[in-house]
């Protein structure tokens, strides 16, 4: 799966891979912010995994290190696009031509593309087009390196060298880091040809970290910055809170499905406290799973109601019900209506275990029914 | 880009099918699960050895030798996600037609790699991450559940194996089941692609009307548009879309489903399939009795 880094962490791997970004802390108190070494002047930005964050007030120019502060003190905890911020870095305010320069999987064809502009920054999009120097690469270090140097050798003024030094660093952090999409926008390239990230959007994927030291090491140190990703990678399933204040928590299986349920509640006037792929078909007898999610769920303060779907397409709904109530006894005690809608392989035997059990739940065997019957303690008290 | 496997259906429902990995946990159970459809697994392959039948299913040592003594053409890979590409290296040099690979978490670098291989050999790749392919009441190379699979008119290609079972299922409840149902995978980098699909189905003369099952992420859903208008697309479309509430940044589960400032978003696709002269749905229920409004069972 795809995973966005942060701005800092992507800056990270494009130092340790040779190229230059600006000096920088990282700050995640108030606290912190009076003991730090912040460069002047200096550009204060929100750490969230989202584009255009500057169009969306998370990016704050600074000439004065109380300046720093404040704005250090207004984007920690605001909402950017949906994304609490928890993080700032402060970093020097780089100077030079906006530039653009990006490297993107087409999935499709399998091939790299490779763009690059001396019109960089925010409107990259709508002042570049015509201007925007494009080549496809075959996917390996080397033809993408080629690709860049070959753009480079199009361009002129000190553009051209800035790429011709780009290329090796930006190829190697693409291929060592196994990315999906790597975009330096603006890149600031100075009057004698050296460069300077700006920003960096770095996607990777996370199917890699498994095999790849260098993605593992950077997940494990900053764990807490990834919690869905550190969870997958330790846990091997998805749960995302979508909402912190979402009244109902689904306990699903399958992406699409579970995608889908989070749409039907909010079509319905309703927020979904989480998103969560649990894959049943990977418990093999051990509730640890399920707990892992019960207690999440438990955690979130507004929750009133929890609604779980398992469409086994694989899993014995016999063996699912028993691990179900085994989880329930083991996990923090859950006070709201559970709704459980069961298909597939075992039906009868699990409604057997489930209508003999201590812990009341509303079973059902259609995905609509189930849906109304979660969402009505929400709508008594909405109306 | 539309791969020819040489046959003008998309898959035979009297196909030989092995199985790698078919001494594992899932590879011994969907092996028998798949031969009690109707499926003629014919052959399974294991590198551990020891085994020389499952079930009488008999066991081989590597690919060539299963395709050398029973004549398979189709693969199905019961085998961990980092050993995906390998799988696929081996089945493509036995040459095998069709290899469906199952494992969700393959590497992309592998799936690059993967479909390299499978284009320049004229290999049909269905995966990675899919619960697979089947002609219902004839054939299934995978593991799509029986209470969604019933012969009938529509032709379904889904990204999302759970999301389909629950669209086919109801459609089902209602009389309407499949001639040919596509599990092309949630992950970005795949060997099947939607608009692959699409070119079959129009041919299949056992195909009334298409469903696609779509998500958000990715440009599957507007290359399928591009396609049906290109072919002019003959017969009925309906597709859903998961995940209109997903937020820039956040991915759930598949790795096609993470949007990236404006590509892949839902207004894209919508409106590329409804120019195209899809009918595009956000809920379940709404496009089931569309199609149980539009057509008899």
């Amino acid at each position: 799966m795809p995973l966005m880094l942060l701005e800092h962490d992507a800056k990270a791997v494009l130092a340790q891979c040779g190229v230059s970004v600006p000096k920088a802390c990282l700050i995640s108190s108030y606290e912190e912010v009076a003991r730090a070494p912040i460069p002047l002047p200096a550009v204060v930005k929100a750490q969230v995994p989202v584009g255009g964050r500057g169009k969306a007030g998370g990016i704050v120019r600074a000439t004065a290190p109380s300046a720093a502060m404040l704005a250090t003190r207004e984007l920690l905890g605001k909402t950017i696009k949906g994304h609490i911020v928890r993080e700032i870095r402060i970093e020097e305010l780089a100077a030079g031509s906006e530039c653009y320069l990006s490297l993107t999987l087409d999935p499709r064809t399998g091939l790299v593309r490779v763009l690059a502009s001396d019109h960089g920054g925010i409107d990259v999009e709508e002042h570049a087009r015509s201007g925007i120097l494009a080549r496809t690469a075959e996917f390996s270090q080397a033809g993408v390196e080629d690709a860049i140097r070959a753009i480079g050798a199009k361009t002129g003024g000190s553009f051209e060298p800035a790429l011709q030094s780009l290329a090796g660093p930006v190829s190697r952090a693409f291929f060592t880091f196994e990315a999906i999409l790597l975009e330096i926008n603006p890149l600031f390239v100075r009057p004698d040809g050296t460069a300077v990230a700006g920003d960096a959007k770095l996607v990777i994927d996370e199917n890699a970290v498994v095999r790849n030291p260098q993605l593992a090491a950077l997940l494990r140190e900053r764990a807490a910055a990834y919690p869905e990703a550190s969870l997958k990678l330790e846990h091997g399933f998805d749960f995302v809170v979508l909402d912190p204040c979402g009244e109902i928590a689904l306990v699903t299986t399958g992406a699409g499905l579970s995608m889908q349920l989070v749409d039907e509640i909010a079509a319905r006037g309703f927020s979904a406290y989480n998103f969560c792929d649990i894959r049943t078909g990977q418990f093999r007898g051990d509730p640890a799973r399920l707990i892992t999610v019960l207690s999440r769920i438990a955690s979130g303060s507004r929750v009133r109601s929890v609604l779980m779907n398992f469409f086994a397409g694989v899993t014995h709904l016999g063996e699912l019900s028993r691990l179900l109530l085994t989880a329930l006894e083991r996990a923090p005690q859950l006070s709201m209506p559970i709704t459980v809608r069961l298909i597939g392989n075992g039906l009868d035997e699990a409604l057997e275990v489930l209508r003999a059990a201590p812990t009341r739940l509303a079973v059902e065997q259609d995905l609509e029914r189930a849906v109304s019957l979660a969402l009505e303690p929400l709508a008594r008290s909405k109306a | 880009m539309a791969i020819e496997t040489g046959s003008s259906r998309f898959l035979e429902p009297d196909v030989r099918v092995l199985i790698q990995g078919a001494t594992g946990r899932m590879g011994r159970q969907h092996a028998a699960l798949m031969r009690a459809y109707g499926t003629r697994v014919v052959a399974g392959v294991a590198r551990t050895g020891g085994e020389k039948d499952i079930d009488g299913i008999p066991v081989f040592g590597s690919c060539a030798d299963a395709v050398a003594r029973t004549g398979a053409s189709a693969g199905v890979a019961f085998v961990p996600p980092l050993a995906v590409l390998g799988a696929i290296e081996e089945a493509v040099s036995a040459g095998i037609g069709l290899i469906v690979t199952v494992a969700e978490g393959m590497p992309v670098a592998d799936a690059v790699r993967a479909l390299g291989l499978v284009r320049s050999a004229g290999v049909r790749w269905i995966g990675p991450s899919t619960p697979g392919i089947a002609i219902p009441g004839r054939t299934k190379l995978g593991f799509l559940p029986d209470v969604s699979l019933r012969p009938g008119r529509i032709g379904v290609m889904a990204k999302s194996g759970t999301l389909s079972y629950e669209v086919c299922h109801r459609l089902v409840l209602r009389g309407h089941g499949q001639s040919l149902w596509v599990g092309v995978g949630g992950d970005a980098v795949k060997g099947t692609r939607f608009a692959d699909v699409l070119p079959f189905l129009l041919r299949d003369s056992a195909t009334d009307m298409i469903v696609v099952v779509g998500e958000i992420g990715g440009t599957e859903e507007e290359e399928l548009a591009a396609e049906m208008s290109a072919l002019g697309c003959s017969k009925p479309v309906y597709a859903l879309i998961a995940g209109q509430t997903a937020k820039e940044g956040v991915t759930m589960g598949h790795a096609g489903a993470l949007v990236f400032s404006g590509a892949g978003t839902m207004r894209s696709k919508q409106e590329a399939l409804e120019s195209a002269g899809a009918r595009v749905f956000r809920r379940i229920q709404d496009l089931v009795d569309a199609v149980t409004t539009a057509h008899r069972p």
